[in-house]
């Protein structure tokens, strides 16, 4: 539905080209991450380690239990929020979606620190459930306080709408923070956003689920640039909006929910990403949503090694970094509707 | 002679002559019943704590008379100051608010959700983390250039476009905000740990420790910025007929709207200076004193500056005993009353726009 017509031939070579640049380019990011940290470790030590590793090497350990674990929950997570947001932004057709502003992260951190602090559930498989609840509840929420305000379907509306829900449950966070303070001193970096001290065990309770949603998402990709032309464009085409549209919000759930257990409430990544690969992409979601998940999950490492080496010995939260990017192009994005 | 009272009109009939006439009447009524509202809810505040009081106490306590060593030292010392604190920095947020509201005609604007109470925010920890012997005293003043700044760069952001969209100002106040957030827990990360935790709860908008020197500073500079927004607020109904109107009729429109700026901003920022940034109150008071007493520019704001001190307040006293002995900080309880209130004007904004 997106072919050669309409296309400059710019981004149809574009397009090809830049998957390969993309893989290369995010290659070379993961060794980067692996070597980069409080202990800096060569490049050719990284190589041994990851090709041929040996238990007694301190540095092998090193890199296998802390940083291998790091990096690829780095990429999974980023490629995830970058998925979730391209989604996002095709639905509702707007270009300020994505988990975070949307609420949908903030109803995930907020299920999850009640789950611990009320009912006391710290194991590896509820925490994922816990925080799909909370992503389901807040997109509802948002949804119908949408449906509520008159035009609020609109893309400043529908933002807005997720802000206050944001700030809402935000401020039941931190009560419940309050309220039930030892419970959570192994949290507290975790509701910055944060890609430290992540083991390999919640990854694999969490990856599988990512890696089937993205995969789902590539799938409904083709059929979310019809949608993105609008309800009826898409049903004269022959989609199923509705069905379709269950299938995404299951997508962007799961993918919210993984990534959040796993690095908690990681903002504006899913806006980023989407606006960036639309550069030389064009609209259609076939590229978008692969190249989203491919870039997304180098930009996130990026921004990890920038959290780790900016400020050493002291270790900043990805999430502020990711909101120190973000925010500006959010406020970009506004200036330019205004328009 | 006889007056009919109809919905705040007041008809006088006058030798068989029917003459209308508009009495601020309910907007006194009100001011005087918010007033007693304030004074019911501090005295009750004060018998609050770990050391239970009782009112009569209170009372001996604070006319002079002395009750125990320990009762007049919990009021007067800490319970005192900390009321005293609330009701100004309610009433600062409040009238923060109003004066937003009406430079931007913009129903919806609030100092902490345009950024304006975060870049004190940011300013603040800024002065604390980076140069720890600075003067207390500048406190202030940073937090009112910090605060300055990001309202100058708001409006810079948002004027390009005339008559741009509330949504549209605000969504641009919360990106802000994120922004200011960032650089915030940047320099929290990066800073002296000690240093750190004295601001942390400060950020969430408490005033558990409040002291009479803040109740002397917020009193000084409300006594300077009241005046002010007072006699500035005689051109605002000017304003918002719109610029052109306003200039017809004679008002100084540019220099009006600097200074209502100036004092919003001032108001907004020696009330996050002393308490942090406590959300939706100015929201919330302006647009409860206009559904009270909808006329009367002085009269209206202040009932909105008695309102919002009862609700920062009643806030503090909820946050204070709802979950004791644990403290919430009264800026998340106004979060939590803020945004059902907000939402609720969204919409009815939305409707207005939409007919």
């Amino acid at each position: 539905m997106n072919s050669a017509a309409g296309v400059s031939p710019v981004i149809r070579t574009s397009r090809w080209l830049g998957l390969p640049v993309a893989l290369g380019l995010i290659a070379a990011i993961f060794c980067l991450h692996i070597a980069l940290g409080a202990k800096l470790l060569p490049l050719n030590v990284v190589f041994e380690a990851l090709t041929a590793r040996d238990p007694s090497n301190f540095n092998h350990t090193i890199i296998w239990d802390l940083r291998l674990p790091r990096a690829l929950v780095g990429m999974i997570v980023g490629a995830s929020l970058s998925v979730a947001g391209a989604l996002m932004q095709g639905v509702t057709r707007n270009p300020l979606a994505e988990p975070g502003i949307l609420g949908l992260m903030a109803g995930a951190a907020f299920a999850v620190v009640f789950g611990i602090g009320m009912l006391g559930l710290v194991d590896n498989t509820a925490i994922p459930l816990m925080a799909a609840g909370g992503a389901l509840g807040a997109a509802c929420l948002v949804y119908l306080i949408a449906r509520w305000v008159p035009g609020g379907t609109s893309p400043l509306t529908l933002t807005l709408a997720g802000a206050v829900v944001t700030a809402f449950l935000g401020a039941l966070t931190s009560v419940a923070f309050l309220l039930r303070e030892n419970a959570f001193d192994s949290y507290r970096v975790w509701l910055s956003g944060s890609l430290a001290g992540r083991d390999l065990s919640m990854l694999l309770t969490a990856g599988p689920v990512l890696i089937v949603a993205l995969l789902l998402s590539f799938a409904l990709a083709r059929q979310i640039t019809a949608l993105a032309m609008g309800e009826e464009v898409a049903q004269a085409l022959g989609v199923r909006t509705g069905w379709l549209k269950a299938q995404l919000l299951v997508c962007v759930v799961a993918l919210t929910a993984g990534s959040v257990a796993l690095a908690g409430p990681l903002g504006f990544v899913g806006l980023v990403i989407p606006h960036v690969v639309r550069l030389f992409t064009g609209a259609g979601y076939r590229w978008i949503v692969p190249y989203s998940a491919v870039l997304g999950a180098g930009y996130l490492l990026a921004v990890d090694v920038a959290a780790r080496m900016l400020f050493r010995p002291a270790e900043i939260s990805t999430g502020i970094i990711t909101a120190l990017i973000g925010a500006p192009i959010f406020i970009y994005l506004i200036h330019q509707r205004a328009r | 002679m006889s007056t009919i009272a109809a919905s705040r009109w007041y008809v006088l009939r006058l030798f068989g002559e029917r003459i209308a006439l508009r009495l601020p009447v309910g907007a006194l009524g009100w001011l005087v019943a918010s007033l007693l509202l304030l004074a019911a809810i501090i005295a009750y505040s004060l018998t609050i704590g770990s050391q239970p009081t009782s009112l009569s106490e209170v009372w001996r306590t604070l006319s002079g008379e002395s009750v125990s060593k320990t009762i007049d030292n919990v009021v007067w010392e800490f319970r005192f100051p900390r009321a005293l604190a609330a009701a100004l920095v309610g009433a600062m947020f409040a009238l923060s608010g109003a004066a937003l509201q009406n430079v931007t005609r913009n129903g919806l604007a609030d100092p902490s959700l345009v950024g304006v109470s975060q870049g004190a925010g940011l300013a603040v920890v800024a002065l604390t983390v980076l140069w720890p012997s600075g003067l207390a005293t500048l406190r202030p003043w940073v937090a009112f250039g910090g605060s300055m700044l990001v309202a100058i760069l708001i409006q810079s952001l948002t004027w390009t476009t005339r008559g741009a969209s509330s949504v549209r100002f605000i969504l641009m106040g919360v990106g802000v905000a994120a922004l200011i957030s960032a650089g915030t827990s940047v320099l929290m990360t990066y800073g002296d740990i000690e240093r750190v935790l004295s601001v942390l709860t400060w950020l969430n908008g408490s005033i558990n420790a409040a002291n009479w020197s803040d109740v002397q500073m917020l009193a000084a500079w409300s006594a300077v910025l009241l005046p002010a927004l007072l006699l500035l607020s005689r051109s605002t109904a000017a304003l918002r007929m719109g610029d052109a109107t306003a200039t017809a009729l004679g008002a100084p429109v540019r220099w009006v709207r600097y200074g209502l700026i100036t004092t919003a901003v001032g108001f907004a920022a020696i009330g996050t200076a002393v308490v942090g940034p406590l959300g939706f109150v100015g929201l919330i008071a302006p647009h409860a004193a206009r559904r009270l007493a909808p006329s009367g520019v002085a009269l209206h704001l202040l009932l909105t500056a008695a309102l919002g001190a009862a609700l920062v307040c009643a806030a503090d006293l909820v946050g204070r005993t709802l979950m004791a002995p644990v403290q919430i900080p009264a800026g998340l309880v106004t979060d939590l009353i803020g945004v059902p209130i907000f939402l609720i004007l969204l919409r009815r904004a939305a409707r207005r726009t939409a007919l």
